[in-house]
């Protein structure tokens, strides 16, 4: 058994040989000091905008770093078990370091903790994991709910009705948005919660619920998971009156924010950044470089609001989609350009 | 004295696939071996461990439609299981989780030869009534499991991943895993009466019904079998994941992988055509193109195109054979 081992690994190192020797110079050393490095991507949501923008910021981090010569992507739809699969396959793949958009809290700690035992600096970006030694950057989506819940509440002048419309019931980050949101109405007695719906984050189905709300009941603010732009439309459509809004940083409601400010559109966008991936990279990079990053970033999101013109202005980018999400720089940690993520290109790509 | 011929030129044609298809998965790995840095246990356990759902998926699949139907529910019932055992399984004891084990595929298998029944009784199509209890299936998993959790011992992980926490170098349990249901599905399909029959059901219902043959009971076994084999699959996902997750989508990709695997592997989907084991080496094949294309460094969304064009390619090339053989005669 030892024996036939022995004779396999000798065979694999002969073909290793070879294959380096063909120029296949895939690095293995498993994270020296120098570099350059290996990046492993793991998601599990495709064709999402907001994913696909996070790992077109991870990809822009490792081009703008240049210690970093591959992002290798693994990038298909699936649960915990599909996501064991392709750590463990980023694993065999000798990437130096992992950033992954986790499935499971815990699910996935044990490959986590394989990968780490192997020298191999694991990011955790947008959701925690509880492994040992990982690195998690996450928004804090309980701020997220907060801060805008505050803004609008106070917009409001403390009083009136507001429409809540959620993301996904039971998804964490809905659960913590909720919190936070929850938190702030205990501080305004005299709001109250009208309607409370969950759009699923699809904006059709927003703009179904949003037309629905604004033409059969007295709504004073709107309080959305991000799904704003076409929530703003309705009013148009209905012939409404506009009421405060909270929306996310997507480019569609920024440029809302500024082309309807004269018509009476006054609303708040809460960053929910894709470049956490950005941020992720940046982590694993100063990782690999030895520098021991902080273990934890929680970044707390932003709120820029339709009587900071200029601040919109600046976030506002006429070249993308209305999906787009605008706050793409997040000092201190990025380094690229808003089009390096746009072209979405990793390095050598 | 022609139906012989015949059956004997089914035989080999039936061989001939799976034997190719198995080449084919050797090929790979082979490829594999040369495309990443090292190549080891840790490896060899990754993949035996990671494909044993999808595997026991197309078994099942594989037998369902042998016997002349489909099982859209298949990946939902693999949530079910899943989503139940991990919530059965928390914090038992070893010999608990093994009891809750034979319960679940026990429960899976008179759940899904329901489904055969209900087909036989109602003769609304295999593909309708399955897409319903696909939904259903889902919806009962998420009753029981509302979010991703629950669990299972450390021994129960060890039974399927060789190691207990789901990942490690040790791979000899998983190949017993793996083999073990392989040799009971192919042995039963093929040295049984009833897994002839299942044959005859699903080649020629109407001759298989004058030949003294029990249709709908082969119908409610292909079922049930198909059924123990996705709760065992849910199983495997317990082991490996060590909780449950009863999110929809899981079940709808597993669903589409095991079409695309036993149809890979050589099973016609007319029914009463292919093998179980030509289905296993197909899907391993398809769990495996995952890594061995990413690991080519191919863009993981041309990666899907290649993922769909090898299955449409290995399809003509099929029927170019069967067309080429008829042509011959």
């Amino acid at each position: 058994m030892r024996d036939t081992k022995l004779r396999g690994t000798a065979l694999v190192a002969i073909l290793l040989m070879v294959a380096v020797a063909c120029g296949d110079g895939a690095s293995g050393d498993g994270g020296g000091d120098e570099g350059p490095w290996t990046i492993g991507v793991s998601n599990t949501l495709v064709g999402n905008g907001w994913r696909e923008q996070m790992i077109c910021a991870i990809k822009a981090e490792a081009s703008a770093s240049g210690v970093i010569d591959e992002v290798v992507v693994v990038n298909r739809n699936g649960g915990p078990t599909e996501q064991i699969a392709d750590l463990e396959s980023l694993i065999s793949q000798g990437v130096d370091a992992i950033i992954l958009n986790p499935t499971d809290r815990e699910a996935l700690n044990s490959v986590i903790e394989e990968a780490i035992d192997q020298g191999i600096v694991v990011v955790a970006v947008d959701q925690a994991v509880t492994a040992e030694g990982a690195y998690v950057v996450t928004n804090d989506q309980v701020a997220y709910g907060r801060l805008g819940a505050e803004w609008l509440f106070e917009q409001m002048g403390g009083t009136g009705n507001v429409a809540y419309m959620r993301g996904i019931d039971g998804v964490p980050a809905d659960t913590d948005r909720d919190t936070g949101f929850q938190e702030a109405l205990a501080d305004f007695p005299d709001i109250n919660v009208v309607s409370e719906v969950f759009t699923g984050w699809d904006p059709s189905t927003g703009a179904s619920q949003a037309l629905e709300l604004i033409t059969t009941q007295q709504i004073d603010g709107i309080w959305t998971s991000g799904i704003d732009y076409t929530v703003v439309d309705q009013f148009a459509a209905a012939d409404v009156p506009y009421v405060p809004i909270v929306g996310a940083d997507n480019n569609g409601f920024i440029a809302q924010l500024i082309e309807l400010e004269g018509d009476g559109l006054v609303g708040a966008a809460v960053t929910n950044p894709p470049a956490i991936g950005g941020v992720g990279a940046s982590v694993a990079i100063s990782a690999l470089q030895g520098e021991n990053p902080d273990q934890e970033v929680i970044l707390t999101p932003q709120v820029f609001d339709s009587s900071e013109q200029g601040d919109l202005e600046g976030l506002y980018d006429a070249d993308q989609q209305v999906g787009w999400s605008t706050y793409v720089n997040i000092d201190p940690y990025t380094s690229y350009e808003a089009a390096d993520v746009a072209t979405c290109q990793g390095p050598g790509e | 004295m022609t139906a012989v011929v015949r059956r004997r030129a089914l035989n080999l044609r039936r061989h001939g696939w799976s034997i190719g298809v198995w080449l084919l998965l050797a090929v790979l790995i082979g490829w594999y071996v040369l495309l990443i840095p090292r190549f080891g246990s840790f490896q060899i356990a990754s993949i035996i461990k990671n494909s044993l759902p999808l595997v026991y998926l197309a078994i099942g699949q594989a037998v369902i439609v042998i016997t002349g139907g489909i099982d859209l529910g298949a990946g939902a019932m693999l949530v079910l299981a899943n989503s139940a055992s991990a919530t059965l399984m928390q914090d038992q004891p070893f010999l608990v989780t093994i009891l809750i084990g034979f319960g679940i595929i026990l429960g899976a298998a008179a759940l899904n030869g329901f489904v055969g029944w209900i087909i036989n009784v109602s003769r609304v199509p295999d593909i309708v009534v399955t897409l319903a209890t696909s939904f259903i299936y889902s919806g009962l998993a998420l009753m029981i499991l509302p979010g991703p959790g629950g669990g299972t011992s450390a021994g129960f992980r060890i039974l399927f991943t060789g190691s207990d926490d789901g990942t490690g170098t040790s791979f000899g349990f998983s190949l017993g895993m793996l083999l073990v249901p392989v040799v009971i599905a192919a042995f039963f399909m093929r040295r049984s009466r009833t897994g002839l029959s299942l044959y005859a059901t699903g080649s020629d219902l109407n001759a298989a019904y004058l030949s003294g043959v029990d249709i709908r009971r082969a119908k409610v076994i292909g079922y049930a079998f198909g059924g123990a084999m996705a709760g065992l699959a849910g199983l495997a996902t317990v082991a490996i994941t060590g909780s449950g997750d009863p999110r929809f989508s899981i079940g709808a990709n597993a669903t589409l992988n095991s079409v695309a695997a036993i149809v890979l592997g050589g099973v016609a989907l007319t029914g009463g055509i292919g093998s179980v084991v030509g289905a296993v080496a197909a899907a391993i094949i398809v769990f495996f193109l995952s890594p061995i294309l990413s690991a080519m460094g191919i863009d993981p969304n041309t990666a899907q195109v290649v993922q769909g064009s090898l299955i449409v390619v290995v399809m003509m090339i099929a029927g170019l054979l069967a067309l080429r053989r008829r042509r011959a005669k």
